[in-house]
C-alpha cells in the first residue's frame, strides 16, 4: 500500500476504530473500506474534512442476492477511496449524503432507480434513467428481475406538464428537447422562463438509455469490448480503454509498451476530435456558423487520421483486451506527422480566434460561472472543473498507457465562465498535438498485444481515463466466468450535467445554450 | 398536368431534413452533421437542416428508439407536413444494432413509424448517407407516378 | 391621381411590380446563399438550374404544395392572414421606389412619400409578430417578443438616418431623393450610409441581430408553428423584405436606378444599374452577417441606446452641415 493509502487508512481507523470499519486493499493503490450502512455519512465527511479537495466519483451499486452492496467512490489526494456498506433487500435504505456532496444527486438517484435502494433525504427522488412507462417495483440491474417485454407499457408516470402560463404569475414555461436543434441528442429540459430570464431548470434525462450495464453481463469480455465502444461515438475509444484497463488489472497482465504508446496515440486523436466538434457547435450555438463550418472542415483532418491508424472515421474498434489490435505501419508516419503539422497551425489560429474575437466573447465571457468551490462540491470533471482553477486530471494523478513518458501538461484557467471552459479545449488540442507527435517519433518496438484468457479470475477493479469530457470511470467486478458479474461506468457527462442547473438558472435564455454547450454534454454517455 | 411535375420537380430539389436522435451513441449524429460542413456539402442538393417538425420533408432518425422516447417519435412524425419520408440511419435504427434486446429498448425505428429507405453502417460514412438519401429522392419520381 | 389602364395592370402585375418583384427576391435570396456558402468555404445549392439559381424557387413551390396543417389553438385568422399580410405589404411598399426611372404607378409617389414608406415597413414587422403570437407555441411567443423587442431598439436611429438624405435633397419624395443624387450620398454622407447598414442588418433580422430566429435558442421563433403555404409566404415575405430594404438603401445613398444610360434605352439601363446596385447591397449585408456571432437582445438594445442612437443624432447633425453649408459652396443638390 502505498504511502497515501497508507495515511488515509490510519486517518480512518483513528477515528472510527477497528471494529467499525475493516480496510482491504484492493488492488496496488486502490483500498476500500468496508462498514455499515448507517456509517456513510461520517466516515464521508472525515474525507472531507480531512481535504479541501476531496470529492465524490462515483457511487456503485452490486447485487449480492438478498442484499446489495452500495460502493461510495471518494476521490481525494488523486486516489479513488472506496468505501462499501451493504443494505439488505428487506429494508433497503441509506442516508442520502447530498446535503454534504450536492453532486452525488445523480449518482443516488440512478442507484435507486436500478436497485431499489432508497437514499433517506434526497431532495428530488424521482426517476434518473428508467422510461416513464416502466413499471413501479422493477430493478433491472437486480439479477432475479423480471424484464417486461417491449410491448407492455406500465400507467405512464405523469411529466410535468408545459404549460404555457403558470397561474398568476409572468412565467412561461419552455421546454427544451427531447427534439431542439440546441441538441444532437434527445434530453429534456424543462426551463421557466420571467420575460428572458430563466428562474428553474428541471433535467430530465434518460431518454438515450440503452442498458449498457445490464447488457454487459451477458456477453463475454471480448464482446462487451464492442459494446461499450458504442455508449458513445465520440469518445468511443476512451470506453474501450478504460473497460480493457479494468480488466487487465483483474488478470494482472501488463499491456507492451508498443500497445500502450498506441492507445495513447488512438486517445489523443479521439480528444483533439472531440473538442473540435464541440468547439464548432459552440460556434453555432451562438449564431456563429461561419466558426463552425471552419472548425468542422479541419475537424476531418484528425477523423483523416484516425482512419489512417484504425481504418474507421468514428467507433474506431482499436482495442482489446491485453493491447490494440493493429500496429501502426511505417509507411504512414510521413503523412501522419505531415497532417499533425497541418491540425497544429489549425488549432493556434483557433486558439486566437476565441481569445480575440470581439462577439465570441460577449456571447461567452461571464455566462455560467462557476467558481472552485462550486465545481468540488458538484463534483465537476474535465475541462469543466480545470476551467474552475479544480486542477484534476487522471493523467496526472494516474498516469496509464504511455502518459507517464509523452509531454503531457495540465491546462487550467480561474474564471469558471463558458468562456474559459472552451479556451481549456482549445488549448487542450496542442498539447495533444505535441503528445501524438511524440508518441510516433518513439514508438517502442516489440508487440503491441499479449493473450489473455478468455475466463478471468474472481476480483475486483477501477480503472480510470481521462476522456475530452472528463474522468471516465470504469468499476469491473468478475466471477470466474467469460462475463463479468457488474461493470459499473461513470461517465463525464453523468457528473458534469448536474452543474447545468447552476449554470443557467438566473441568467438569460440566449445564454443556455452557451452555457450547456460549453459543458460539453454527452447524453449518450450520460444515460448509457 | 405541368404543375404537377413542377412540384415533383420542387420536392425532388428541396428536401429539407429534420434529425432526431431516439437513443444513439452519437456516431450516426456527428455524421449527419458532418453531411453540413465543407467537405460533404449537401446543401448543393437544396438540403437544409430544419428546425422545426412542421418546416421538414425528410425524417432522419438515428438510434435504437428507447422506450422514453418512442412516443415522442411518433408525435414528431405526425406533425411534419404530408408527404414526408423517414429514413432509419445505422444499424441501431434499422434493427437495434449492438443495443438489439435490451430491456429499455423498442429495437428499431419501424417499431414505430413506417421507414423509407435503411441506411445501415456503425456509423455509416457520410458518403453512404448521401447515396441514401440521393436514392430516396430518385425513388420520389416513381412513387408519384403510381 | 393614378388612372386604371392597361398601361396600369402591367406596370403592377408584371413589370416592375408583382413578378418582377417576386422574381428578384428569389434572386437574391439564391446570391445570400452563395456568399453564405462560399464564405463558409462550401459551395451552397448548385443542382437546381444552372450553378442552383431556381434552388429559392424549388423551396416556394414544394412549401406551397405540402399539406396543410394549423394547430388547433391557434388564433386561426390572424395565423392565416398574417403571412400573406406581410408579403402583400412588403410587395406594395416596393412600388414607392423607382426602379426603372419611376415608380411602378405613375403618379403614385408625393412629398413625404419616405416617411409612409418608413412607417409601412415598420406595420409589416408588426404583422411578423403578430405571426409568431398567433401561434400557440411558447417558441414562438417568444420569437415574436423579440421581433418587438429589437424593434424598440433600432426603429427610432433607422428613422433619424433614414431622413438625413432627405436633407441633402432638400425634399421627402424617395424619387426625388433617387434623382438629385448627381454623387451619389454615399460620397456625400458616408457615415449616415454605415449606419443605415447596421440598423438594416437589425431590421432584417440578420446577424449579428438575428435574435427572433435564433434556432439553437428558440427553435423555430416566429416561423416554429408554421408548414406547408404559411411558411412559404413567411419565406417569400422574408425575401421580398431584404429586396426592400437593399431597394431603400440604393434609392438613398447609391443614387437610385441612375446611371449612364447607352442606345437611348433608358428604362432598360436604369433597370440594369438597380438590379446591380441591389446586388452590390445583398452582398455586403450577407458577408456582415458572415464575419459575426449573434449578438444577446440586451446586448443589441444596450448597443442601440448606447451607441447606434447618440451616433445617428451626431450623423444628422453632420449632414445638417452639408447640406446647408459645406454643399452651397460646392455648388451641388437640390
Amino acid at each position: 500500500m502505498n504511502d497515501v493509502n497508507k495515511n488515509l487508512s490510519s486517518m480512518i481507523l483513528e477515528h472510527f476504530g477497528k471494529d467499525t470499519v475493516q480496510i482491504e486493499s484492493l488492488k496496488p493503490g486502490l483500498i476500500a473500506i468496508h462498514a455499515s450502512s448507517e456509517k456513510n455519512r461520517d466516515i464521508i465527511k472525515t474525507f472531507l474534512d480531512a481535504d479541501d479537495e476531496a470529492t465524490l466519483s462515483a457511487i456503485s451499486g452490486v447485487d449480492l442476492g438478498d442484499s446489495t452492496e452500495v460502493l461510495y467512490h471518494i476521490r481525494t489526494h488523486g486516489t479513488i477511496v472506496t468505501l462499501r456498506c451493504i443494505v439488505p433487500r428487506n429494508k433497503p435504505t441509506i442516508a442520502s449524503i447530498t446535503d454534504l456532496i450536492p453532486g452525488a444527486n445523480f449518482h443516488e438517484r440512478e442507484t435507486a432507480d436500478f436497485f431499489g435502494v432508497t437514499f433517506k433525504g434526497h431532495p428530488y427522488p424521482k426517476r434518473l434513467l428508467i422510461s416513464d412507462d416502466w413499471p413501479e417495483g422493477v430493478y433491472p440491474l437486480r439479477k432475479d428481475a423480471e424484464i417486461p417485454s417491449p410491448e407492455t407499457k406500465a400507467e405512464v408516470l405523469p411529466e410535468e406538464e408545459m404549460t404555457t402560463r403558470a397561474e398568476g404569475t409572468r412565467t412561461v414555461k419552455i421546454v427544451i428537447g427531447p427534439q431542439h436543434p440546441a441538441l444532437l441528442e434527445p434530453e429534456r429540459f424543462l426551463v421557466d422562463v420571467d420575460g428572458e430570464t430563466v428562474t428553474k431548470v428541471t433535467p430530465r434525462i434518460g431518454y438515450c438509455h440503452r442498458g449498457v450495464e445490464k447488457a454487459t453481463e451477458s456477453r463475454t469480455y471480448m464482446q462487451d469490448v464492442y459494446l461499450v465502444e458504442r455508449i458513445c461515438g465520440i469518445c468511443n475509444s476512451c470506453h474501450s480503454t478504460t473497460f480493457c484497463q479494468a480488466v487487465e488489472s483483474i488478470l494482472d497482465v501488463e499491456v507492451p509498451s508498443r500497445g500502450k504508446f498506441l492507445r495513447t496515440i488512438v486517445l489523443e486523436l479521439n480528444r483533439i476530435q472531440s473538442h473540435f466538434l464541440v468547439l464548432g457547435h459552440a460556434g453555432h450555438e451562438i449564431g456563429y456558423d461561419a466558426l463552425f463550418q471552419y472548425m468542422w472542415r479541419d475537424r476531418e483532418i484528425a477523423m483523416d487520421l484516425t482512419e489512417i491508424l484504425t481504418g474507421n472515421r468514428v467507433i474506431t474498434s482499436f482495442l482489446a483486451i491485453g493491447g490494440v489490435r493493429r500496429d501502426l505501419e511505417e509507411k504512414t508516419k510521413p503523412r501522419i506527422m505531415e497532417d499533425l503539422k497541418k491540425l497544429r497551425e489549425r488549432a493556434e489560429f483557433y486558439k486566437h480566434l476565441f481569445e480575440e474575437d470581439r462577439t465570441v466573447r460577449m456571447r461567452t465571457e461571464g455566462v455560467g460561472v462557476m467558481d472552485k468551490k462550486e465545481a468540488l462540491s458538484l463534483c465537476v470533471v474535465g475541462p469543466v472543473a480545470r476551467a474552475s482553477g479544480l486542477k484534476i486530471d487522471v493523467r496526472k494523478e494516474a498516469p496509464y498507457a504511455a502518459y507517464g513518458e509523452v509531454p503531457y501538461e495540465l491546462i487550467s484557467r480561474t474564471e469558471g465562465d463558458s468562456w474559459a471552459r472552451l479556451l481549456v479545449r482549445a488549448e487542450e488540442v496542442l498539447n495533444s498535438v505535441d503528445m501524438i507527435e511524440y508518441a510516433v517519433n518513439n514508438l517502442p518496438a516489440g508487440d503491441f498485444k499479449i493473450r489473455v484468457p478468455r475466463r478471468v479470475a474472481e476480483g475486483e477493479s477501477i480503472s480510470r481515463v481521462e476522456a475530452p469530457r472528463g474522468e471516465l470511470f470504469y468499476y469491473v467486478k468478475s466471477n470466474g466466468t467469460q462475463s463479468p458479474e457488474r461493470v459499473k461506468i461513470r461517465t463525464p457527462t453523468v457528473t458534469n450535467l448536474y452543474s447545468v442547473i447552476k449554470l443557467t438558472e438566473g441568467g438569460n435564455i440566449a445564454d443556455v445554450p452557451a452555457a450547456l454547450v460549453s459543458l460539453d454534454p454527452c447524453f449518450s454517455c450520460t444515460d448509457r | 398536368m405541368c404543375a404537377s411535375r413542377l412540384v415533383r420537380w420542387a420536392e425532388k430539389r428541396s428536401p429539407w431534413l429534420l434529425h432526431f436522435n431516439s437513443g444513439a451513441c452519437n456516431g450516426c449524429d456527428i455524421e449527419v452533421v458532418a453531411l453540413l460542413t465543407p467537405r460533404y456539402d449537401v446543401t448543393r442538393f437544396g438540403i437544409q437542416l430544419e428546425p422545426s417538425p412542421r418546416h421538414a420533408d425528410v425524417l432522419l432518425v438515428t438510434g435504437v428508439v428507447t422506450r422514453q422516447c418512442a412516443e415522442r417519435l411518433k408525435r414528431i412524425y405526425e406533425q411534419m407536413p404530408k408527404p414526408a419520408f423517414v429514413i432509419a440511419i445505422g444499424a441501431c435504427g434499422c434493427s437495434g444494432g449492438v443495443f438489439a434486446g435490451n430491456y429499455p429498448l423498442l429495437s428499431g425505428v419501424d417499431k414505430v413509424i413506417p421507414v423509407d429507405m435503411y441506411i445501415p453502417g456503425c456509423p455509416p460514412k457520410p458518403e453512404a448517407i448521401i447515396d441514401g438519401v440521393v436514392k430516396l429522392l430518385k425513388t420520389l419520381e416513381a412513387s408519384e407516378d403510381e | 391621381m393614378v388612372s386604371i389602364d392597361l398601361v396600369f395592370f402591367i406596370r403592377s402585375l408584371l413589370f416592375p411590380g408583382f413578378l418582377f418583384i417576386l422574381l428578384m427576391s428569389l434572386f437574391y435570396d439564391w446570391v445570400t446563399r452563395k456568399v453564405e456558402a462560399r464564405m463558409q468555404n462550401r459551395v451552397g445549392p448548385n443542382t437546381a438550374g444552372p450553378a442552383g439559381i431556381f434552388q429559392p424557387l424549388a423551396d416556394i413551390v414544394k412549401l406551397l404544395a405540402k399539406e396543410r396543417l394549423v394547430p388547433h389553438d391557434v388564433r386561426s385568422l390572424a395565423f392565416t392572414l398574417a403571412p400573406v399580410l406581410s408579403l402583400a405589404i412588403f410587395i406594395f411598399t416596393l412600388f414607392f421606389l423607382p426602379i426603372d426611372g419611376s415608380t411602378t404607378l405613375s403618379g403614385i409617389s408625393f412629398e413625404g412619400d419616405l416617411i409612409v414608406i418608413l412607417s409601412i415597413i415598420t406595420l409589416a414587422n408588426l404583422f411578423l409578430f403578430l405571426a409568431g403570437w398567433a401561434s400557440t407555441n411558447a417558441y414562438s411567443k417568444i420569437g415574436a417578443s423579440r421581433v418587438l423587442v429589437m424593434f424598440l431598439g433600432y426603429d427610432i436611429p433607422l428613422v433619424i438616418i433614414a431622413l438625413t438624405p432627405a436633407f441633402l435633397a432638400n425634399s421627402l419624395s424617395v424619387s426625388t431623393i433617387a434623382t438629385s443624387q448627381s454623387i451619389p450620398f454615399l460620397f456625400l454622407i458616408p457615415w449616415s450610409f454605415v449606419l443605415f447598414l447596421v440598423t438594416l442588418q437589425a431590421e432584417l433580422e440578420k446577424d449579428p441581430f438575428d435574435i427572433p430566429d435564433a434556432e439553437t435558442e428558440i427553435v423555430g421563433g416566429y416561423e416554429t408553428e408554421y408548414g406547408g403555404t404559411g411558411l412559404a409566404f413567411l419565406k417569400l415575405a422574408k425575401d421580398v423584405q431584404l429586396f426592400l430594404g437593399s431597394a431603400l438603401v440604393v434609392e438613398l445613398f447609391l443614387g437610385g436606378p441612375y446611371g449612364p444610360v447607352y442606345f437611348d434605352m433608358p428604362a432598360l439601363w436604369f433597370t440594369i444599374w438597380f438590379i446591380l446596385k441591389v446586388l452590390f447591397v445583398v452582398i455586403l449585408g450577407e458577408f456582415i452577417a458572415n464575419i459575426f456571432a449573434r449578438l444577446r437582445i440586451d446586448q443589441v438594445l444596450s448597443i442601440s441606446w448606447k451607441q447606434v442612437m447618440p451616433l445617428s443624432v451626431v450623423s444628422l447633425m453632420a449632414t445638417l452641415i452639408v447640406a446647408f453649408w459645406v454643399l452651397p459652396i460646392i455648388g451641388v443638390g437640390g
